[in-house]
């Protein structure tokens, strides 16, 4: 049976073993690390936007990498699947995205945090993950054929990016705002322009904010969504 | 009790009372907030209840293993602490800097660095402090008429734990590095060398508790404590699959998580033999089942629970979601939780003289506690499970699926309750204890 001494030397023996096993890994870790998160790519808007994240404790609720609270969306890929433009929004106003749903704090941001923060989040993504996070395996085929449908329609880039977080076509997309499907059929060019310069001047107390659009992308989606019948 | 400067350790494990009932309050916010009514957002946003939750959490058990090591090191050491009037002015400043803390998270004076978001200011009194309890304890059992194992492991978790707080003290510009340190902290403090206290403090009760041969119940505990750091240092690597760490961590760090409920299996097995071997004939039944108790939820919790989602095949679906607060929550209340209040169970009335543990009521608020907690953990399960499977596998949106699973944080929340009952039951038990008594320091 074993004795004392021998279970304090199996302790003992283990802790320094694996120790030493845990620095060498680390050391390497470190030295493999900078290329993984391409280090050349960290510019000083993206340290910027890392102290951002710290001094607003956004891991408060939202995960990053996978690590933080479960409270609101994981954000590792969120340039990905957002685009910066309807960050750049969202970040000026999150209630207005999401009206009526689970509220983010009003960080009151200037221009230049928005895109630190951006380029922070863009930095994250493009970090070797090992694959997280993953693709969703079960999707229904339906939701990829529809995809590739509204593909061959071939939607502005914004509308892809901002407006679908909110509104769905062919039922792919947000459910905050109205479906548009068939838009077209309810609404001139005309009326839909002046709906998207300025929302509360058309319907005041609307969900839908004013997003501030240039006047090409404006023309773009106008004659998009006209097409929709 | 056997000396009178042992009654320090009550000023902490008073204060592990408050804080904890202060914990729970924050937890409340969170639940209702998670069920849909966030209606304090404009006041305590859920990030500021977030990091008060967990770093209530950390301070009420770093103070509730102070005031275990207070207790325990001299009764060891078989002296008189080396200085009571240091240890109560460490106290004073530990309060000071927790009550500062918390002040400061409500105005978002924080360092956003989950379960590390104590600003660091604050961090070097912290430090500071912990210097002066190590020194403390350290002196007492350095000079003491003997050296026992209880105290050698109790000692050296206390102090590596100080040592490995330092590592989330440095700054670092990249959210990779910064990750990879902020774990060497939680991870190797939590499955690492708080487990050495826990089984130290375990140890301790075992011996008191059961009449075992002091050298049986040392000589396991060396061997558990092995197998912690067998499994637990490189276990640190199921933190470094998904984060930009190389791809050897998903085999190193699934090979030895998977083998990191060892150390917990142990410590039930241990408990659970050595109180049926010494049979249950300790008047103070109630701390023998809150250190039972202890050996058997750390094992579900920590070690069983925590296997449920630590292979990287699992973790790579359940990682950043509820699953992690089912485990979190189930593994602090088993290991770390429990352990401290076994240790007030069996302190109390040794400190204070009187027998208030036969009652029906300790022993309900053991019951009621647990089964709360495993409610808890079963609606977390539920909702984690459905999350993954909505959002992770399917693709739905964040929110869709945040309201689909709404309706189980109503279960959160009910079984809750049913903690809250408990863990009142507890600390009214605690406060009809009274304040220790010189009459209770045996000899006098």
């Amino acid at each position: 049976m074993l004795s004392k001494s021998q279970a304090r030397w199996f302790f003992i023996g283990g802790t320094v073993f694996f120790s030493a096993i845990f620095i060498f890994l680390t050391i390497d870790t470190l030295r493999e690390i900078p290329a993984r998160q391409n280090s050349d790519q960290m510019t000083a808007s993206v340290v910027r936007g890392k102290m951002i994240w710290d001094e607003s404790n956004c891991m408060g609720c939202h995960t990053i990498l996978g690590e933080g609270a479960y409270y609101a969306p994981e954000l590792t890929k969120v340039v990905d699947r957002r685009g910066a433009a309807w960050i750049a929004i969202f970040l000026k106003d999150p209630q207005a995205m999401f009206p009526g749903k689970r509220r983010m704090v009003q960080y009151d941001f200037d221009e230049g945090q928005i895109q630190d923060v951006i380029a922070f989040l863009d930095w994250i993504g493009k970090i070797d993950t090992n694959g997280f996070p993953p693709e969703p395996d079960l999707a229904p085929a339906t939701l990829v054929s529809l995809r590739a449908e509204q593909a061959a329609v071939a939607p502005p880039q914004y509308f892809s990016t901002v407006c679908i977080a909110c509104h769905s076509v062919a039922d792919n997309g947000g459910t905050v705002g109205p479906a548009l499907d068939g838009v077209g059929n309810r609404m001139t060019s005309a009326e839909l322009d002046r709906w998207l310069s300025d929302p509360q001047a058309v319907k005041p107390g609307t969900a839908m904010p004013n997003l501030g659009l240039a006047e090409p992308t404006r023309a773009e989606l106008v004659a998009w969504l006209a097409g929709l019948k | 009790m056997k000396f009178r400067s042992q009654r320090v350790a009550y000023l902490f494990f008073a204060t592990s009372m408050l804080l904890f009932l202060l914990q729970i309050v924050f937890g409340f916010i969170m639940g209702f907030a998670h069920m849909g009514f966030d209606v304090l957002h404009d006041y305590i946003p859920f990030n500021a209840a977030r990091t008060s939750h967990l770093n209530l959490l950390v301070v009420w058990l770093l103070c509730g293993f102070m005031g275990a090591a207070y207790y325990i090191v001299p009764e060891e050491a078989d002296r008189e602490l080396y200085s009571e009037k240091l240890a109560v002015v460490q106290w004073a400043a530990l309060v000071i800097v927790a009550v500062t803390a918390l002040i400061g998270f409500q105005f978002g004076w924080w360092e956003g660095r989950k379960f590390l978001e104590i600003p660091r200011p604050l961090d070097y009194l912290v430090v500071i402090d912990v210097l002066l309890f190590i020194f403390n304890v350290g002196m007492t059992a350095w000079n003491g008429k003997r050296f026992t194992t209880t105290s050698i492991v109790l000692l050296l978790g206390l102090t590596a734990a100080a040592l490995l707080y330092l590592p989330g003290m440095i700054t670092f510009d990249s959210q990779v590095i910064d990750s990879y340190f902020r774990w060497w902290v939680v991870h190797l403090w939590v499955e690492g060398v708080w487990e050495l206290i826990m089984g130290a403090i375990m140890a301790f009760l075992l011996i008191k508790l059961t009449g075992i041969d002091r050298e049986v119940i040392e000589k396991w505990l060396y061997v558990i404590v092995g197998f912690t750091f067998l499994s637990g240092i490189l276990g640190t690597g199921h933190h470094y699959y998904y984060i930009g760490t190389p791809e050897y961590w998903l085999w190193i760090g699934g090979i030895f998580s998977a083998l990191e409920p060892l150390a917990f299996l142990g410590m039930a097995l241990y408990a659970v033999t050595m109180a049926r071997r010494g049979g249950m004939n300790h008047p103070n039944r109630v701390a023998l089942f809150w250190t039972v108790g202890c050996g058997v939820m750390s094992f579900v919790g920590a070690g069983f629970l925590g296997f449920a989602h630590t292979l990287p095949q699992v973790n790579l679906w359940t990682h950043g979601t509820i699953i992690t607060a089912m485990h979190g929550h189930m593994a602090f209340w088993g290991a770390y939780v429990m352990v401290v209040l076994a240790m007030i169970t069996y302190a109390l009335p040794q400190m204070t003289g009187r027998k208030l543990f036969d009652g029906w009521m300790p022993e309900w608020a053991f019951w009621i506690c647990n089964i709360g907690m495993l409610g808890m953990t079963g609606a977390f399960a539920v909702a984690g499970i459905a999350q993954v499977y909505m959002e992770r596998k399917i693709g739905m949106d964040f929110l869709a699926v945040q309201e689909a699973v709404e309706v189980h944080f109503g279960g959160v929340v009910l079984a809750a309750c049913l903690l809250t009952v408990g863990v009142l039951m507890f600390v009214f038990n605690f406060i009809q204890y009274g304040l220790p008594n010189d009459e209770a320091v045996a000899g006098s």
